[in-house]
């Protein structure tokens, strides 16, 4: 990506904004999840978007980002500057850490894939009745979810989803999109996104919450803070997208989920932009966009 | 890891090594695996980008390909760690009692 032009643009003023080189920092950096991990991403997104537009003659109808892609896609929306949206990065991977460093040390959220959402059900009751915590944290498909439980029934749970013809993924710590993260939700709000300036989107914006499409900054910042503590659904984007018309999907910045499960690929063409795709020599013609 | 599990009616597969089939089903989930690389048993299948979603997929390729169902123990993750290991718990769900 270091050859791309809009990304070396954008890497230039992440790093006057840091004061430190953000790829040196990166690439001694264990783990997407770091803060320099997060940066990059946005970088990534909006570089490859770009990138996109100008190579590929892109002109998308609407933008959607979900999970931790709503950050790039504001910036790319055009409702938060990019160089504020490096220091709302930054910022709020402080927060987090220090939030979760206090708080919830006993949650984690576990994916799991090919659970049909009647097991899900019957897993979720189960352990209602145990009177064990249980929260939603993101619809993936529509067998494929995120719950949010104690570190202290994992080993079980995992086994009773394999029981049901489950198979569980990956386990996050510290977990995701609860009702519990109220408290954070406020925080962000107070210390982080008072200070930036929300334009209202010149592209739509579709709530990985809901799908709602938003059409004012006020709504689309609404969208991030919901983050910490609403349910990302997934399906609901894509039905929105669907029935806006939208056939085709491009995709801007790495995504090994969201744009690969079955509700997606039924449902779009999905067009993976790479650093490939974009150099690769094209003919000229009438962009087809989502 | 290959306990409790539902097995196919026709168990007609499943030789010690695994079957050109198998392999055929296998790679293209491993988009690090050039075409003319051979895959060996031991390959590290996550390392040859076989992630998450990957392996859901792969499951159902294999429970279609095999007419099998992969339950219980057979669902970690650790046993899609390399193609013997894969095959050993195919052969295992085909074979029950063998």
């Amino acid at each position: 990506m270091l050859v791309n032009p809009y990304a070396r643009q954008l890497l230039a003023t992440a790093d006057e904004v840091l004061g430190y080189r953000l790829t040196d920092r990166y690439q001694q950096t264990e783990g997407d999840y770091s803060v320099y991990g997060q940066i990059s991403f946005v970088v990534n997104c909006l570089a490859l978007a770009r990138w996109a537009e100008e190579r590929l003659e892109i002109r998308p109808d609407l933008v959607a980002g979900p999970s931790f892609g709503g950050r790039a896609a504001s910036v790319y929306a055009g409702v938060l500057d990019f160089a504020d949206a490096v220091r709302m990065t930054a910022r709020l991977a402080e927060v987090m850490d220090e939030y979760f460093a206090a708080e919830h040390p006993e949650l984690v959220t576990q994916s799991m894939a090919r659970l049909p959402e009647e097991k899900l059900r019957l897993l979720r009751e189960e352990l209602q009745e145990r009177g064990e915590f249980h929260d939603l944290a993101c619809v993936v498909d529509r067998d494929f979810f995120m719950l949010t439980v104690r570190e202290g029934v994992l080993e079980e749970l995992q086994q009773r989803i394999r029981s049901l013809g489950g198979m569980p993924l990956y386990t996050m710590k510290p977990p995701m999109h609860s009702h519990l993260f109220g408290p954070l939700r406020e925080r962000v709000d107070a210390e982080i996104f008072s200070g930036l300036t929300w334009s209202d989107p010149l592209l739509p914006v579709v709530a990985d919450q809901d799908g709602r499409t938003l059409t004012t900054g006020a709504e689309v910042r609404g969208m991030l803070l919901d983050g910490f503590v609403r349910t990302v659904r997934w399906p609901d984007v894509v039905a929105a997208l669907t029935g806006a018309g939208v056939d085709t999907l491009h995709v801007a910045g790495q995504d090994g989920l969201f744009t690969r499960v079955a509700a997606t690929t039924r449902a779009f063409r999905v067009r993976p932009v790479t650093p490939q795709s974009v150099m690769r020599p094209v003919r000229r013609r009438p962009a087809v966009l989502v | 890891m290959t306990d409790n599990i539902s097995v196919a009616e026709n168990g007609a597969l499943l030789n010690d090594s695994w079957d050109g089939t198998f392999e055929a089903v296998l790679r293209p989930y491993l988009p690090y695996l050039s075409s003319d690389e051979p895959l060996t048993g031991d390959a590290d299948l996550p390392h040859l980008g076989l992630d998450s979603v990957g392996t859901v997929e792969l499951l159902a390729a294999l429970e279609s390909t095999y007419q099998v169902r992969f339950l219980d123990d057979a669902l970690h993750r650790e046993n899609f760690a390399t193609p013997d290991i894969l095959w050993r718990t195919l052969k295992a769900m085909a074979n029950p009692n063998a």
